[in-house]
């Protein structure tokens, strides 16, 4: 079972995500308690993407491939943005005080606690992410 | 997403119905930026409608808790869901603001 979306690097493209991941949940058997937590994976790992990886001005896309294979999850997201790998960024510090809090840095944190695996390849021109979770 | 004001007493009560996520989360920020402006506001995000939160629905509450305290008001949140409030427990928000 796979299911791919092809995102412009527009804010508004962010909205195709839901709908997408509620989809490839329901096609693939996953379990509807899921849903929530994948698609918070998805639209952090996304987001930095459509937001940071190609100048503004130009339009460009990105791929966002869902699978399952017996009980594992995966998402291939690849762009050919610039060079990015988002688990070389340090990890946010939850212990700090509402006042010592960065606003940002939290994206990359909670892909991370919600996935089982998160790992960066660039090949050739293309960042390629992959987001495992088994179920 | 859509938001709804009400003046409850002291309280100033915003409803946050739908999904807050990296493409309504500047629409949050603009609607509550005059709220943001009042000294000594009481404010509450009353989150009984919210659906879902990402990093940057939650980047506009931490800045908004942060505004608001500093202009030495009260900021809190209420009614989130079992979903929504994981957010804020994986994040470590829980413990750094009032959710009633």
């Amino acid at each position: 079972m796979e299911k791919e979306l092809i995102l412009r690097n527009k804010r508004e493209d962010i909205s195709l995500l839901a709908p997408f991941i509620e989809e490839f949940a329901s096609q693939a058997g996953v379990p509807e308690g899921l849903v929530f937590s994948l698609n918070l994976a998805v639209e952090e790992a996304v987001s930095n993407v459509i937001l940071y990886a190609y100048p503004p001005d130009e339009e460009h896309t990105a791929s966002l491939v869902a699978s399952r294979r017996g009980n594992e999850i995966t998402f291939i997201l690849s762009d050919t943005g610039k060079e990015f790998d988002p688990t070389s960024v340090p990890e946010a510090d939850i212990t700090l005080s509402a006042e010592e809090r960065e606003i940002g840095g939290l994206g990359i944190f909670l892909v991370e606690q919600i996935m089982d695996t998160v790992e960066y390849q660039r090949t050739g021109d293309k960042n390629i992410l992959t987001l495992k979770k088994l179920l | 997403m859509e938001l709804e004001i009400i003046k409850k007493g002291e309280e100033t009560i915003v409803a946050i119905n739908g999904r807050v996520d990296t493409v309504t989360s500047p629409e949050l920020e603009k609607g509550i930026a005059g709220l943001l402006a009042e000294n000594g506001i009481s404010l509450v995000f009353d989150c009984k409608g919210m659906e879902y939160i990402s990093s940057s629905g939650l980047r506009v509450v931490l800045s908004a808790h942060k505004k608001v305290t500093a202009g030495g008001g009260k900021f809190a949140l209420e009614g989130l869901s079992r979903e929504v409030k994981s957010v804020f427990d994986l994040t470590g928000f829980s413990s750094i603001l009032t959710i009633r």
